[in-house]
């Protein structure tokens, strides 16, 4: 049976004659070298690694949600579009989906799919005029402004526009609270509540 | 020695194992759904969309009676499948199509109309008597309809609470389309006869129905059946 | 069998494992420690061994492309010789792991094994529990479904409220702008490479100092550690009344692993796979997203806070934790080992167990998430429509049309987001209630806008009728008052 359960190896050897000789010297000049050649090799690595990381402008774009009369006024409609910065190899999940408020002629509230607490889709319901989210339970008014839930905001808006018929929005990436300052914040409209009406 | 007889069990326990294999419980069957959409069986989709109100197999549901083999003879294919599509205005039946923003595709919409009929119409339903129309775009004469609802509907639905059909409220989340399958067709789950038996031996004709249903309309509240922001708080 | 002995003799003059690997085997441990105690970490091990195995066996099949993991997991599934058991072996291998990680984690707390020299290990044995989790987490991202779909999202969410470098973070994870192709493909890399490769490394200094260190003694109250002494009391230890490892302590290891390794063939065979679940298309929008079993607590408790406190909490709560359990063994590297002495020790573990075992629980039903479907799929009981009015039968309808049942469960269906309301009416009267649906308030959305007033009328005289056949509906006592003195006045009594 072997004893060497505890090794001492604090004693360092004092006599260690290489210690200061050329050799060791020459040691730490090729980790040196090594060191240097391997940084100047690596360096560039890290903005290859670093370049999905770019302003949240760079990935805006206007996409084409499908002609005026898909939406009837006064109703919320699901709309789908394919991201326009899409790789041949995302499959389906280069779709994405979105809800689209006709409150008038001309006036639209497109609201982004995730939910403003944690990204889930909310799923609107006609009937009762909300958008009710699977995950956490967070709920919204027709208008987007948070009803009940744990989110802290209401739903995420893309900005539109309508060109020759055809209604189109600023999209992109997926919204969440670090690129909201391109997406507008309707914190102040006050829901459904029969006071504020 | 002792390993050459074990080994041939051992090679048939791992024959066994990886033989039955595919038949242990833990096997999935049939690949899921890839998508919501591909659900064409009439079980599961009136399961999910339809049985919270008109009730499990279609009776004894806080809206009309489905299984209701009357019913389902009165009313056509084409006009069942506009009703799950577009809904019906005037009561509370929402719609269910895609084209009307809600979830279901024409496909299923199509798969729930034939389940229902393979489920609940009945050949002969009315035996040799023939029902009045489904609908009716005359208009009703409103003294005549009282009449006939006192000679025909108010034997039950008098006096007692429980049967008060004419509360304006009542009325207001009813169409006149509603009102007149239910005159016509009964809601056997509920013991409501159908257009022979209000009173027996004195069959309703159709325009006997429009007239109660016109009856029924003018005591309807129309103004409580807006979407008012200006809802009554007491 | 001569010539087994001299292919040995060839292998071993060249290389000479012998001699560290009878050391490694044969180097005595306290007595008390060939327990059943302590076989937890060598069960990770082998199922670590498992995971390895089963994950190669599933990567060579695997298609990690956004466009195709979806089907090659299908074709897994379905179409491949066994293919689905092997799937189940790693699933449930990933769920046996985390739980004989953290089991294994919560003994040597509680044996007070961290302290005084094994603090590094219990450090390494913290990272090696984040990369468990980690490999739990982008396992589940390689399930590629709605699951994992929406999950990423939620991760994307969380990251995107880090200040300032939030945005570019999101970047990073997801590789894009988006969840995509880019966004599978690189939590691939971290799933076969990058955190297989870390923890191997780290497991192998992990056991070494296990080895080195020696097994940790049975904790006996009044032992004390201390730094000075430590050493040189657990070497007479063992010496005196030890025991060699193998085979006095390792039978009950391979026995325990070897029954882990059962348990986890059952389940496949029994349970089978996990998933996949529908196609990950984001314009599916009828996905109701659930994590993976060790997430269902994080789950519950972004359900449960305050969203004022939701911010701060996920970013610090798990700096804090970490923190604490990398600091634990500076804190507290000598003193006593035994559970007899260490009350605070012992209630702390009781705590966060209990608090997991009820977060998890309630993950598992989540009561505070609508159910999509029950407006249109939970039928109204048929005993609260068999005496009821038309508009009491309207009043149901109006209940299930408005997607009330979504929140409210009638007779235990429904959502359980709002109060089941199969007694709605002893507790609050007609008033309260048209006022609670116009206006909402407490965590409901207000109606006020979206019903008519018949709607109103026929919902609430629903609603008034729910209560026991034994209990009275709740009244306002003053409106009897009025309503009696009215009536006694002869004036029409006004609805």
């Amino acid at each position: 049976m072997s004893d060497n359960i505890v090794h001492e190896s604090a004693q360092p050897s004092a006599t260690d004659k290489l210690s200061v000789s050329r050799r060791w010297m020459l040691l730490k000049l090729g980790v040196a070298f090594n060191g240097l050649i391997g940084l100047a090799v690596a360096t560039p690595v890290i903005r290859y690694l670093l370049s999905p990381v770019k302003k949240d402008e760079d990935y805006l774009a206007w996409v084409e949600l499908g002609s005026l009369s898909d939406y009837p006024v006064g109703e919320t409609r699901l709309a789908t579009f394919i991201n326009p910065f899409r790789q041949s190899w995302d499959g389906a999940t280069d779709k994405v989906a979105c809800y689209v408020r006709r409150t008038a002629e001309n006036e639209f509230q497109i609201f982004a799919i995730n939910c403003a607490h944690l990204g889930c889709p909310v799923r609107w319901f006609p009937q009762s005029q909300l958008f009710m989210c699977p995950c956490h339970g967070g709920v919204y008014y027709a208008d987007g402004s948070r009803a009940s839930g744990p989110p802290e905001r209401g739903l995420f808006t893309y900005p539109y526009k309508v060109v020759r018929g055809k209604l189109q929005i600023d999209a992109g990436q997926m919204p969440t609270f670090a690129n909201t300052a391109k997406l507008v914040n309707i914190e102040n409209a006050k829901g459904n509540s029969p006071c504020a009406g | 020695m002792r390993l050459r007889n074990v080994l041939p069990a051992v090679g048939a326990f791992a024959a066994l194992l990886i033989a039955g294999c595919n038949h242990m419980p833990g096997a999935p069957r049939a690949q899921e759904l890839a998508r919501p959409e591909d659900q064409l069986d009439f079980t599961a989709l009136y399961k999910t969309n339809c049985q919270g109100c008109h009730g499990v197999n279609g009776k004894n549901g806080a809206a009309y009676d489905l299984s209701n083999p009357e019913f389902q003879a009165l009313i056509d294919d084409e006009n069942l499948k506009m009703i799950v599509t577009l809904g019906m205005p005037g009561c509370r039946m929402p719609a269910f199509s895609r084209q009307a923003g809600a979830m279901l595709t024409d496909e299923q919409i199509d798969a729930l109309v034939k389940g229902m009929r393979q489920a609940w119409l009945k050949p002969a339903a009315f035996g040799n008597d023939k029902p009045p129309a489904y609908d009716d775009d005359q208009k009703g004469d409103t003294a005549h309809g009282q009449l006939l609802y006192g000679s025909h509907c108010a034997s039950c639905h008098k006096d007692s609470p429980q049967q008060q059909v004419t509360s304006p409220d009542y009325l207001a989340l009813m169409s006149d389309q509603a009102l007149r399958t239910i005159i016509i067709a009964g809601r056997p789950d509920l013991g409501q006869p159908d257009w022979r038996n209000d009173k027996p031996g004195q069959p309703l004709s159709g325009q006997d129905v429009t007239d109660i249903v016109a009856y029924l309309g003018s005591l309807r509240n129309p103004a409580s059946n807006a979407a008012a922001p200006a809802a009554p708080v007491r | 069998m001569r010539w087994v002995k001299t292919a040995y003799n060839w292998l071993e003059l060249r290389l000479q494992l012998e001699a560290p690997i009878k050391e490694a085997a044969l180097h005595p441990v306290p007595r008390r420690t060939a327990s059943w105690w302590y076989v937890f970490g060598s069960a990770a091990f082998t199922l670590l061994l498992l995971q390895i195995v089963t994950g190669i066996l599933l990567a060579i099949v695997y298609a990690p492309t956004a466009g195709e993991a979806w089907n090659s997991l299908n074709v897994l599934n379905h179409q491949l010789e066994l293919g689905w058991f092997l799937r189940a072996m790693h699933g449930w291998g990933s769920s046996f792991m985390v739980a004989v990680v953290i089991v294994h984690m919560m003994q040597v707390f509680l044996f007070g094994a961290y302290k005084f020299p094994r603090e590094l290990t219990w450090i390494l044995g913290v990272f090696l529990l984040l990369m468990t989790l980690a490999m739990a987490f982008t396992g589940q991202v390689l399930r590629f479904d709605q699951d994992a779909y929406w999950g990423l999202g939620i991760g994307a969410s969380i990251t995107s409220r880090i200040p300032i470098v939030g945005g570019p973070m999101v970047h990073m994870l997801l590789g894009g702008p988006i969840i995509a192709g880019a966004t599978l493909s690189r939590f691939f890399a971290l799933h076969v490479f990058v955190i297989p490769g870390a923890m191997l490394l780290f497991v192998a200094l992990h056991v070494w100092m296990v080895l080195k260190l020696g097994v940790n003694e049975w904790p006996m109250p009044g032992r004390i550690v201390r730094r000075s002494t430590y050493l040189a009391e657990y070497n007479k230890m063992t010496h005196e009344d030890g025991v060699p490892f193998v085979p006095v302590a390792f039978w009950k290891d391979a026995v325990f692993s070897g029954a882990i390794l059962a348990a986890v063939a059952v389940c496949a065979v029994v349970f089978g796979p996990f998933g996949p679940g529908g196609q990950p298309d984001p314009t599916i929008i009828q996905a109701v997203p659930r994590p993976d079993f060790f997430f269902l607590w994080i789950y519950a408790a972004l359900a449960y806070l305050p969203p004022s406190m939701e911010t701060p909490f996920i970013l610090i709560a798990p700096i804090i934790g970490i923190s604490v359990l990398l600091a634990l063994p500076f804190y507290a590297s000598e003193g006593e080992k035994s559970w007899h002495r260490r009350p605070v020790a012992v209630l702390m573990l009781t705590t966060i167990a209990v608090s997991w075992g009820v977060l998890t629980h309630l993950a598992s039903f989540t009561p505070w998430s609508p159910h999509m479907d029950a407006w249109s799929g939970d039928p109204v009981p048929v005993r609260y429509l068999q005496h009821a009015t038309p508009l009491v039968r309207q009043g149901a309808v109006v209940f299930q049309e408005k997607q009330c049942r979504n929140c409210h469960a009638l007779d235990g269906s429904g959502g359980q987001r709002g109060p089941a309301l199969d007694a709605v009416a002893t507790r609050m009267t007609t008033d309260q209630l048209i006022r609670q649906v116009l206006q909402g308030g407490g965590n409901m959305p207000a109606y006020g806008k979206n019903l008519s007033p018949a709607e109103v009328n026929a919902l609430v005289s629903f609603l008034e009728t729910l209560h026991p056949a034994n209990q009275q509906p709740a009244a306002d006592a003053s409106r009897r008052e009025v309503e009696s003195a009215q009536s006694s006045l002869g004036s029409a009594p006004a609805k």
